[in-house]
């Protein structure tokens, strides 16, 4: 119920957001925004497989693939720039068809390594392509010049319409699946339902959105190389999530806006990268378990019943 | 001792030479019986008679080490339990059979999801199923934090919301107090008479077996031990000198 | 002939240091199910300990073996300190939740990356030979000290392996792993078990770091290419699994050593990869796993 009420606001939100973006001009605000936009993306693809009860590491390589998908289609075959986008999406949406196939009849520890595993893998294979620039990686990955002022907006516009498409998702009666498979799926399987298909089906889609950031991420920089896709990447999305809180899915955005423009503000003042947002996620699972926003909620409860007592 | 009666309907389910090994260990052996359409069938027997396996390897969950299963006539042994409860065969389980996280509303909603399209249509399926087990009132609430004896009944709501020809409840009674006893066997009879559904009731609580079921299969030793009619197994001397001559456990 | 027995030294010397790495993975796991990604740190901590010691006690003048004996008690003791403050501070509060507990070592490994960054550099670091020469075993050379390395490996691995099977503590750490509640039901003090299990894997840690100090590179992050392996490992052997872990890691130091010595390091870890997903396909609790 809560829910229904508060998605007028969170479209609301959005589309001032996006017509804010319009007005960004100075680069270091427009780098920062779309770095935003991007975590936020992949924080919640991170999260949308946490609905399966799977800790999803592979989701590094899915943005890698995504990223190198559109970095060979610009460059190397120098196609339309529409189709460089949606191609590094659905390039890490088939990969994670087979992978997930292959891999969702573990779980838990098991999957969660095998992910771990898969993009150390993924990343070797990169630095050994020479086709993909090897160690060094690809260069030279540009939008179409018109679009230079818009990038900001252009890139917001895509995470913001991404992420709403999987809450739509969640949502549904097919995503009451996700959340069955994690609370218990021996019961989901004695009602019919097809638990592995479910689980590939949320994987691919999650990577779907993941492969996608990982284009906007080449485009944006216009530089990629296989260290951008380490585990640490994956790990870093786990930060956003659990300080942001996964109970629902601002949780994710809240933690990547807050950690990317902290984090920014930190290393300008010359912190270290690694430990701000190691000590971020220590700090979050120890003192708030649920994140910003279960602080948010616990805040309003609070504030609530005191009214109520005041009231009284 | 089990003879093949002329039933002009045919079963719903079938096991001839049904077997598990588990290791050394035979578990269940050699046991042939069937359920009927519109029958509430008790599987009774003292702890480690087989009961549970014999209810995992109907439902899917074990592959018969040999024998085989017959669904409506046809082959399904070996097959999944996902095939298995689209043929009709639903089960729940002995401990947390629902979604703690979810509403009640969500958990008997799961129900519906494979058998029917659309959400206004599988929104009033599962209204109705939680009606006609009282629970429209709990329907908005976290499943995880209602009393145990909800709880049960909620598990039951999301079998029954998928509408099987064959429920299967592997001890829906354990923990209930009398009077959710009570209500719980003649909701059971009530599956039964108006939706036509047959019940597999695998249960400990040996008076509420005599009550509601047609008939009994007992197993002992993996085997089974008596088929007959709640009289039939209560005059049984088998029975009586294998189980019911001395108390059991729970 | 010689190939083959070159091939062979080097898969025991490359498994020595997997399987003192992995044998602290599982045992954590089986005990506290936790997947603690910060246990390559402790690894880390004390081979680059003992790289700085050793050099500046050699500096100082002292003979090389006892300075590198009081360079590995420094390396083994910060590891076991630093151990201790992660499980009291923080894996304590994660036991048996495994989700929680690796978004935990996951924070502890950046945490810990930039720290070791601040204090050692990010440079590689050279560390004096400790035993030099080299024997030839049946025509095929080897270095002292990597003799040395499979030697002490062999040695902690038996007794631990004694110590699991024969001394309480181990029988109770094990009773713990196979079957948690039954163990429980027994009165065994679990709280005891899990930081004597903790720190266990935490010395194992600082152990192969110290050893692999003297015939390796050490930089700050020596620990990650040891995590990814000896995860595999233990995977590959099933989580838990004392056995399971010891085969894993012998497993993946053979087809390391083969597939580089006759295709290269890249497709040797991409084979181990696509073996790791065969075994989870037959096996999906790993070949040991249980439960």
């Amino acid at each position: 119920m809560a829910d229904t009420l508060r998605l007028p606001y969170c479209a609301a939100g959005i589309a001032a957001a996006i017509g804010a973006s319009l007005l960004v001009s100075d680069p270091y605000v427009a780098s920062v925004v779309n770095l935003v936009s991007i975590a936020a993306l992949i924080a919640v693809s991170l999260r949308f497989v946490m609905l399966i009860g799977e800790l999803n590491f592979a989701t590094a390589a899915f943005v890698g693939i995504g990223a190198y998908t559109t970095g060979s289609v610009l460059t190397i075959w120098d196609w339309p720039f529409g189709i460089a986008m949606i191609s590094g999406g659905i390039a890490a949406a088939a990969v994670s068809v087979v992978f997930g196939y292959v891999t969702l009849r573990t779980k838990g520890p098991y999957f969660l390594l095998i992910g771990f595993a898969f993009t150390e893998a993924v990343r070797i294979i990169y630095s050994k392509s020479m086709g993909l620039g090897g160690n060094s990686g690809m260069v030279g990955i540009f939008p179409p010049i018109a679009f230079d002022p818009w990038m900001p907006t252009f890139v917001m516009s895509i995470a913001a319409l991404l992420i709403f498409v999987l809450y739509v998702i969640e949502k549904s009666d097919f995503g009451k699946i996700f959340t069955a498979i994690r609370d218990n799926e021996d019961v989901a399987r004695t009602v019919g339902l097809n638990i592995l298909f479910v689980k590939v089906a949320c994987f691919a889609i999650a990577s779907f959105a993941a492969g996608v950031a990982g284009s906007l991420h080449a485009v944006v920089n216009n530089v990629i190389s296989p260290g951008d896709f380490s585990f640490l990447l994956a790990a870093f999305a786990l930060a956003y999530v659990k300080v942001g809180g996964e109970d629902n899915i601002v949780g994710p955005i809240v933690g990547a806006i807050l950690l990317v423009v902290l984090g920014s503000y930190a290393l300008g003042l010359g912190g270290h990268e690694h430990i701000f947002y190691g000590a971020a996620i220590v700090l979050a699972v120890l003192l708030m378990p649920e994140g910003v926003t279960g602080l948010l909620h616990k805040g309003r409860d609070f504030v609530m019943a005191r009214g109520k007592r005041n009231a009284d | 001792m089990q003879t093949e009666s002329q039933n002009s309907t045919e079963p719903l389910l079938k096991t001839s030479g049904l077997t598990r090994r588990f290791g050394g260990l035979i578990a269940v052996n050699d046991v042939d019986f069937e359920i009927r359409p519109r029958e509430i069938l008790g599987l009774i027997g003292p702890n480690g008679a087989g009961k549970s396996t014999t209810f995992n390897l109907i439902s899917g969950f074990y592959k018969p080490s040999s024998g085989s299963l017959k669904i409506l006539g046809s082959d399904c042994t070996g097959r999944s339990s996902m095939v298995i409860s689209r043929m009709g065969l639903v089960r729940t389980f002995q401990h947390g059979s629902l979604m703690p996280s979810m509403t009640v509303h969500e958990n008997i909603l799961l129900g519906t999801l494979h058998g029917i399209r659309g959400h206004a249509a599988r929104r009033k399926r599962a209204e109705e199923t939680a009606e006609m087990l009282g629970l429209t009132s709990y329907l908005a609430e976290s499943a995880g934090t209602l009393p145990h004896g909800i709880q049960r009944l909620v598990s039951i709501g999301i079998a029954f919301a998928a509408r099987p020809r064959l429920l299967c409840l592997d001890e829906p009674l354990t923990g209930l107090n009398q009077t959710e006893v009570t209500d719980t066997l003649s909701m059971l009879e009530r599956i039964r008479d108006d939706f036509g559904c047959s019940v597999l009731l695998v249960e400990h609580n040996m008076k509420a077996v005599m009550q509601v079921c047609d008939r009994i299969v007992v197993l002992h030793h993996g085997e089974v031990l008596a088929t007959g009619t709640p009289t039939e197994i209560r005059s049984d001397q088998n029975v009586i000198n294998a189980y019911l001559g001395h108390r059991h456990g729970n | 002939m010689q190939t083959v027995i070159q091939l062979t030294l080097t898969s025991l010397q490359i498994g020595a240091v997997y399987i003192l790495f992995s044998l602290g993975l599982t045992l954590i796991f089986g005990v506290m199910r936790i997947v603690n990604f910060a246990h390559g740190h402790l690894f880390a901590v004390s081979a680059l300990l003992v790289a700085v010691m050793l050099s500046w006690l050699a500096g100082m003048g002292i003979p090389i073996l006892p300075a590198y004996l009081l360079a590995v008690l420094a390396g083994v003791t910060a590891s076991a300190a630093l151990g201790f403050i992660i499980y009291v501070f923080g894996f304590k509060y994660f036991q048996r939740d495994m989700v929680g507990s690796f978004i935990l070592s996951i924070g502890l490994v950046l945490l810990l990356d930039g720290i070791f960054l601040e204090i050692f550099g990010g440079g590689v670091r050279a560390v004096p030979e400790i035993l030099p020469g080299s024997v030839e075993i049946l025509g095929a050379s080897v270095t002292q000290q990597r003799l040395f390395l499979c030697g002490m490996a062999v040695v902690i691995t038996a007794a631990l392996y004694w110590a699991l099977t024969y001394t309480k503590l181990g029988k109770a750490l094990r009773a713990v792993s196979i079957d948690h509640e039954a163990a429980m039901l027994q009165g065994v003090p679990y709280s005891r078990l899990a930081l004597a299990g903790f720190m266990i894997a935490a010395v194992l840690a600082a152990l192969a770091g110290a050893l692999i100090a003297p015939i390796s590179i050490v930089t700050p992050v020596i620990g990650a290419d040891y995590l990814i392996k000896g995860f595999i490992a233990v995977i590959i052997g099933g989580l838990g699994s004392i056995p399971g872990a010891i085969l894993g890691a012998l497993f993946v130091a053979v087809i390391e050593t083969v597939g580089s010595f006759y295709l290269d390091p890249t497709s040797a870890t991409i084979t181990i990869f696509v073996l790791v997903i065969v075994v989870l396909q037959v096996r999906p609790k790993g070949l040991m796993g249980h439960g």
